[in-house]
């Protein structure tokens, strides 16, 4: 059974941590911000003026310059706001970072309803399903800062690029207690009971599927890479009916690369979620909160 | 000087560079041999190209130098420009060029800096190269090392929304190591033409050099004037620029994307021997 997490600060300060000590014994590590987030670096900014770059709003160019640092040897880390640097610069991260080859870390914010009260402009539900699909390049959710800290000292000095997806809305689950410290690309097998039916999840929504699911008669297991999907946790379940239960798209897509699976994928209505209040109000609304999660799971339990 | 360099007004009447010839031949002939290229925008770029390689470090031998300077051609379909300028200047044998756009082969239409020695960047979508060049220049700057960036862009890649955002990124940065070259070939004038482009780079921070784009000498020296930020060579080129054919009329338009048959090959080398003389 999960106990309750003590993550003392939230996903973007532990962002920051993380790069600014790595930026202490790594001179290669620079910083390119999209006028987000300068609160949280600005003692980064006074340490490593010359690795610091508050470049603009403007989301193309930030990825396509990321890529040019990239080229020269240096690990840049690209962060703004989840819509503008993905959604509207797919382009130049499958041109400039994958087809060049020049990599990159690129970090966002405000993930899938984290701005709910901002509307449909703000939401993010393709990012993970679009990146997943370039060559090259690696889709990380993680679903909690220390998450976060172990996946970005993995992978942010590799040749490829990769995407970490921060949320304002950490799960608070200590799935380090039962697994160690996160691996790129190892799931985490949170119940196995040899049941029928097997919840998966990635990211902060586990949360709500814990709470849902943790007393039910179903096998759960957390992602927290999107791409490379842990195929061996896949094929574990493969016989069972697997409900995958996520607050975006893309990880149904790659649970799917093993074929031949049962799935149902409990996630995102065809709709445009612009109802504004909280992300909480949104996940109750589509059947994300705990309730509709455990709604699903139990229907599901019922005709198997 | 021809007709169309006297259409053009300060454009032309410069003697061609024996070397610049050269490699206009070859692109016809790559051309004609493969059944693809964009001619007439190579042909405007010819001398940029020149000028580019015989100032900036470059050594053919190790195109991977780590003290090299870096080119890029943003307007990656002129590509075929780019591969007889390489081949010209000793990156490889020109033969290896009449693969080009055929299946497994090192040269496609659009450069693939994996597989060509001397190709920095993978191009192709306008408005990428710049910005990745911008990149490239400020990596230098930040690891304190003095190399230089140059990139090409076309007039028709400037409607890009990302050549002015770069463009600001670079000036507000002081990128004094970042060379753009912009190609003034007129191929906008029946779509969205950047008229005045010199002023309007100028009004974004740079510092600008308007130049005869066929005065290999002017360029050079453009290439070699001191820098405090971003530097843009606005060179007034003609599309097509040797051959007639291409330069007057409808030319440039309907020698866009035409690679000659045989007798227009000859036509074509003809005209550019005649333009040379």
């Amino acid at each position: 059974m999960l106990s309750p997490a003590n993550h003392k600060v939230g996903m973007r300060d532990q962002f920051k941590d993380t790069v600014s000590a790595l930026a202490e014994t790594d001179e290669k590590v620079v910083v390119v911000l999209g006028d987000i987030s300068m609160f949280q670096f600005r003692h980064f900014k006074e340490k490593y003026p010359t690795r610091f770059f508050n470049m603009g709003i403007c989301e193309n160019t930030l990825i396509s310059v990321t890529a040019g640092l990239s080229s020269q040897g240096l690990r840049p880390f690209v962060h703004t706001i989840a819509p503008f640097l993905i959604d509207r610069s797919v382009e130049q991260i499958k041109l400039d970072m994958c087809y060049n080859g020049f990599g990159g870390n690129i970090v966002s914010t405000g993930a899938s309803f984290d701005y709910a009260w901002d509307g449909a402009t703000h939401h993010t539900y393709m990012d993970l399903a679009i990146l997943r699909m370039l060559p090259t390049m690696g889709v990380v959710q993680p679903g909690s800062p220390s998450e976060l800290d172990a996946l970005i000292r993995q992978r942010y000095d590799g040749a490829a690029p990769t995407y970490f997806r921060l949320s304002d809305n950490p799960h608070k689950l200590d799935l380090e207690a039962i697994c160690g410290p996160a691996e790129v690309g190892k799931a985490v097998v949170g119940a196995d009971g040899g049941h029928a039916v097997t919840v998966m999840a990635a990211g902060p929504i586990f949360a709500n599927v814990w709470e849902a699911a943790k007393d039910l008669p179903v096998n759960i297991v957390y992602f927290h890479t999107i791409k490379p999907i842990d195929k061996e946790a896949v094929a574990r379940f493969a016989n069972t009916k697997i409900v995958i239960v996520h607050d975006a798209f893309g990880l149904h897509e790659a649970v799917n690369e093993t074929p031949g699976l049962a799935t149902t994928y409990h996630g995102l209505p065809d709709e445009f979620c612009g109802w504004y209040g909280t992300v909480h109000d949104i996940r109750k609304r589509i059947g994300l909160d705990p309730g509709g999660i455990r709604a699903r799971v139990e229907s599901l339990l019922a005709t198997n | 000087m021809s007709a169309a360099a006297e259409k053009a007004g300060d454009v032309g009447g410069v003697p061609m560079d024996a070397r610049a010839r050269e490699i206009r031949q070859n692109i016809i002939q790559v051309s004609h041999k493969s059944g693809h290229g964009h001619i007439p925008t190579s042909f405007s770029i010819v001398e940029m190209l020149c000028a580019v390689y015989n100032q900036m470090r470059h050594d053919p031998t190790k195109p991977h130098d780590p003290q090299r300077d870096i080119f890029i051609l943003s307007k990656g379909h002129a590509s075929l420009g780019l591969y007889c300028t390489l081949a010209a200047y000793g990156y490889f044998p020109i033969e290896e060029v009449y693969g080009f756009g055929a299946h497994d082969q090192k040269f496609g239409c659009h450069p693939d800096r994996m597989k060509v020695p001397g190709a920095e960047a993978s191009t192709g979508s306008l408005g990428h190269g710049i910005s990745l060049a911008a990149g490239m220049a400020l990596g230098m700057k930040i690891k304190n090392e003095k190399r230089r960036a140059f990139t090409l862009i076309g007039d028709g890649e400037s409607n890009e929304g990302t050549v002015w955002e770069t463009i600001m990124v670079a000036a507000h940065n002081k990128l004094d190591n970042l060379t753009v070259l912009f190609d003034a070939n007129n191929s906008q004038i029946r779509c969205m033409p950047v008229d005045g482009a010199g002023a309007r780079f100028k009004a974004f921070g740079c510092e600008v050099h308007e130049v005869n784009g066929h005065d290999l000498a002017a360029l050079e020296r453009a290439i070699q004037a001191p820098q405090s930020t971003v530097k843009v060579i606005v060179a007034h080129t003609v599309k097509g620029y040797g051959c007639k054919s291409f330069s007057e009329g409808d030319g440039m338009f309907a020698w866009h994307r035409r690679s000659p048959k045989e007798d227009e090959r000859d036509m074509l080398l003809g005209e550019l021997d005649a333009f040379a003389r």
